[in-house]
């Protein structure tokens, strides 16, 4: 697993809408939570 | 991504994007070392990271366990304070102040008009007018569509009548994507 103090890996991916969101676009922005799901429609 | 977009959608919308780490299959989550390849499936796990890019948090409850919503709300906040200092302001959100959104009774999309107004946190600044049980409502909104359709959304000039369109001007106008 990634550790606390690592750069982390950019990436690009399309949302629920087909919009391709990047990592990048929030730097020097916001902070960012990635949710990360073994499958659809299990618990939080 | 359907799938994904359907779910959305019978939210009502949701206010964060749904990103779908398939083409190839768990990639970003392999660069992120919680790809479980011997089992096929992404760990369910939470990283948090900060506008410069720094990792700040990372944890996993296992593929059957389950996250505790209120400690991440924490871990955010504690994020937040600590590395939120030097950051830029974020441009505010246009906002949807004066929006009014018109609605009937058993209309299911209408209740996903509503939906995407509640679970956007719109209440305060989007009105909600009921054909059903107010008779000047339907005056109003005969008169700004042509004809006794809802849901309508009004919103300065422009009236949007399909909820699909509703729910991704309202998400639009909330999160600035």
């Amino acid at each position: 697993m990634i550790q606390v103090g690592d750069r982390a890996p950019d990436f690009t991916l399309a949302d629920h809408l087909g919009r391709q969101v990047s990592l990048a676009q929030f730097r020097g922005k916001q902070h960012v939570m990635l949710l990360f799901y073994p499958l659809d429609f299990t618990p939080t | 991504m359907h799938c994904h977009a359907n779910w959305a959608a019978g939210m009502g919308g949701i206010s964060f994007p749904l990103l779908a780490d398939f083409h190839p299959k768990g990639a970003v989550a392999s660069s992120y070392g919680l790809y479980l390849a011997e089992k096929g499936i992404t760990d369910r796990a939470t990283v948090i990271i900060d506008a410069d890019g720094v990792v700040r948090h990372a944890s996993s409850v296992t593929p059957a366990g389950s996250r505790d919503i209120a400690a991440l709300a924490g871990l955010c906040e504690e994020v937040a304070r600590a590395h939120g200092g030097a950051l830029p302001a974020v441009p505010a959100p246009v906002g949807v102040t004066g929006a009014t959104l018109f609605v009937k009774n058993g209309c299911g999309f209408s209740r996903t008009a509503l939906l995407a107004r509640t679970n956007l946190h719109l209440e305060q600044s989007v009105q909600v007018k009921n054909i059903s049980e107010d008779p000047a409502a339907l005056t109003e909104v005969t008169k700004l569509t042509g004809k006794e359709q809802v849901p309508a959304l009004a919103l300065g000039e422009s009236v949007q009548l399909e909820s699909a369109e509703i729910v991704k001007t309202l998400v639009s106008r909330v999160t600035g994507w």
